[in-house]
């Protein structure tokens, strides 16, 4: 009796304990960690583990540890949107995700469809690489915050950057994927067209990861008489187009978006040399901050940042950045007031200053626009070739105009 | 012009590439009525297994070495999985198999991680083998189109010059019968099973190698091929060959053609309406290659239900 009594009184200590005390910042990653995406999704979660646990190095927030929660989407928004649930329930007050625009979309609308219903309640979308235009167009909202980049910013650096080196000739031919993503790449191809004193030979769009034999497609390159390719494809889209163009021994140039994906150079080989890739983070360019912030990455998860790594790891940054200036209300985190100091929020990277446009919630990224050489400083997956610097573009000059798609509404 | 003969020739190359991959499974589907879920797995062993040999065989030897390993898997697969569950009907064979391809996918994560492999064409043999207009034509595809001439050839004559193959023949049509002749029917489903898992693996090694070897190739290749032995009629190695040749040739040729449905209309002189309207009227031909094979197969399922070349139902 005595013991039941005494086990009582414990268990409501503990439920009073935790009514009082101020609940920790919770973080919700729902990633795709199962399926064929799968591998994407996992270098997202290794960048947020280490991001998160250097938040917690150096506090947390309100003097405790900021927790992070992780939930699997199967690489599909069904999964997502449940997963959403699962984490609003229990506590998740910042939600972040990187893999699939598709997924992105999905939680976008489901947080803005929340905080219209549950006012006081709110979450904040922390989009660190789905990179559809629609995320800061029509479906923008207040509480989504894009730390990737899009088809607009990395084309942009992309063409500016080869015509520097005198790469990308005057016949471009548009290669890309029949999706969102792709016909944001091919319009934005079209766009650059002036700036880059280049004509567009033709454009194509194919199916997505379908195709195991690009030898058509090249044909098509060769007859159009192209100087250079640029495409956003990607995995297997990329490297196949790229093989197929090898065997068939044309000397067209690439410019991509994704030649920096792990398993590129290895399965490529020599066949990568030369060609050109936008992205958000190259550990030369970065000098000696980028080595030392690529050294401490190594030393925490085992791995060098890769391909959209560092611009998850930097976009949490920011959010540790807005977190240190919001004061707690009564032990919590007010998440509007979380979303106002990440509008003005400012990180310096190794690349440059990071900042946030509080216009449509894009994230001034720096691009590194690299070319494939030998010569690089720091070799890729264990192969004699790396990542060249060509042209470094610091935020606010490698950004495009914010959308007018987008019509923001604040809370009052 | 020149287009027209590299889209062909592309296509022939695929198409037999394809063929190498679902002569077993349309055997199996003859001899055991299932369709084999894991199949396109033995292609992506198959090219994993020659990856992981080529450091000590050599390119050459792993390419031998890989198909007759696949072959004691399958064949392992079929003796201590398949027959334990045969009797209890198609639907738990095809469960097994099913869950075996989610298996072989993740174990090949598991040892060789989630990106792709250094696995690639031999500088030796990597050369054009003729020109074409200005481009040329890589050594490789014709060595891949060979290899599976070579195959289909040699299945041919074994299943239809051999008493082996008078054995499996009869064996797929009335197993009963021949198992009160005294043959052992067992071993011969293992020995089809056995043999289809190689030539899907041989598939894997050969391509494996102009291709990307990744953890995905099976999902990758795996719905295509369901799609060959479909159309091509079930059990029929013949239909199998006829079918594959078919897609590949309509994917690549389907490639350079820039046409949409309002390029059609515009003869009736309705263009500006279909422009308008959008959609389905201004895609392209060439943007929805890939997707051709899937609208053949519902077109033969419609029309010929039994395939090609396939029995009637």
């Amino acid at each position: 009796m005595d013991f039941i009594r005494t086990a009582l009184g414990g268990a409501a200590l503990c439920l009073f304990a935790g009514a009082s005390a101020a609940a920790p910042v919770k973080i919700a990653l729902i990633e795709t960690l199962s399926g064929p995406q799968a591998s994407a999704g996992l270098l997202y979660r290794a960048a947020v583990r280490y991001a998160v646990d250097g938040m917690n190095a150096e506090g947390g927030w309100n003097g405790e540890p900021v927790q992070l929660l992780e939930y699997d989407n199967q690489g599909g928004p069904t999964a997502a949107a449940d997963k959403l649930k699962a984490a609003v329930a229990e506590g998740a007050q910042i939600v972040v995700q990187g893999a699939s625009s598709a997924v992105g979309g999905q939680l976008t609308e489901d947080v803005r469809k929340h905080n219209i219903r549950n006012p006081g309640k709110e979450v904040v979308f922390i989009n660190v690489g789905g990179e559809a235009l629609e995320l800061t167009g029509e479906k923008c909202h207040f509480h989504h915050f894009s730390f990737a980049g899009n088809a607009q910013v990395r084309t942009k650096a992309l063409v500016n950057g080869m015509k520097s080196v005198q790469a990308l000739g005057t016949r471009v031919y548009s290669m890309n994927q029949n999706y969102s993503w792709g016909q944001d790449m091919e319009k934005a191809i079209s766009d650059q067209a002036t700036n880059g004193g280049y004509q567009v030979v033709e454009k194509t769009l194919h199916d997505v990861n379908k195709i195991q034999d690009f030898a058509p497609y090249v044909a098509k390159i060769s007859a159009a008489k192209a100087d250079t390719v640029i495409t956003g494809n990607w995995s297997n889209d990329l490297l196949l187009l790229m093989k197929a163009t090898k065997a068939a021994g044309l000397k067209t140039r690439f410019g991509t978006m994704y030649l920096d994906q792990p398993g590129n150079l290895a399965n490529g080989g020599d066949l990568a040399l030369g060609h050109f890739v936008a992205q958000t983070f190259n550990v030369e360019a970065g000098g000696a901050q980028g080595e030392r912030f690529a050294a401490d990455f190594k030393a925490k998860t085992g791995q060098t940042p890769v391909a959209i790594q560092p611009q998850a790891v930097f976009g949490l940054w920011m959010v540790a950045d807005a977190l240190k200036r919001v004061k707690p209300e009564g032990g919590n985190l007010n998440v509007n007031a979380f979303a106002r100091a990440l509008e003005s929020a400012k990180v310096r990277t190794p690349l440059g200053e990071l900042g946030m446009r509080a216009a449509d919630h894009q994230a001034l990224l720096p691009i590194v626009v690299s070319t494939v050489a030998k010569d690089a400083k720091f070799k890729a997956e264990a192969t004699d070739m790396g990542f060249k610097p060509v042209k470094v573009f610091g935020g606010e000059e490698a950004a495009a105009p914010a959308q007018s798609s987008c019509r923001m509404q604040r809370p009052a | 012009m020149d287009t027209f003969v590299v889209s062909l020739l592309n296509g022939a190359v695929y198409g037999l590439l394809l063929f190498m991959v679902s002569a077993g499974l349309t055997l199996i589907f003859g001899m055991m009525g299932v369709l084999n879920f894991a199949h396109a797995s033995f292609y992506m062993l198959g090219a994993y297994f020659a990856y992981a040999l080529e450091g000590t065989l050599g390119f050459w030897g792993a390419l031998v070495a890989s198909p007759f390993l696949v072959m004691g898997f399958g064949v392992a697969v079929e003796r201590y999985f398949l027959r334990r569950v045969h009797h209890h009907g198609h639907a738990h064979e095809l469960l097994l198999t099913f869950g075996l391809a989610f298996i072989c996918a993740e174990l090949i994560k598991l040892f060789f991680g989630n990106y792709p492999v250094n696995y690639r064409i031999p500088q030796a043999i990597d050369f054009a083998a003729f020109t074409v207009g200005s481009v040329g034509y890589p050594a490789y595809r014709v060595f891949m189109g060979g290899v599976a001439l070579a195959m289909f050839g040699l299945m041919y004559l074994l299943l239809a010059r051999t008493r082996v193959g008078i054995v499996v023949r009869s064996a797929i049509y009335k197993p009963r019968m021949v198992e009160a002749l005294g043959h052992n029917v067992p071993v011969v489903f293992m020995g089809v099973f056995g043999v289809g898992a190689g030539l899907a693996g041989l598939a894997g090694a050969v391509a494996g190698a102009f291709y990307t070897t990744n953890p995905n190739m099976a999902l990758e290749l795996g719905a295509m091929v369901f799609v060959v032995v479909v159309v091509g009629g079930l059990g029929s190695l013949e239909g199998a060959m006829l079918a594959s040749l078919l897609i590949g040739v309509v994917t690549s040729l389907a490639v350079s053609i820039d046409l949409s449905l309002a390029d059609l209309l515009a003869h009736v002189g309705a263009r500006d309406w279909a422009e308008a309207v959008g959609g389905l009227f201004t895609l392209k031909v060439s943007s929805l290659a890939a997707t051709l094979p899937f609208a053949l197969m519902l077109l033969v399922l419609l029309v010929r239900p039994g395939g090609l070349l396939g029995e009637k139902p």
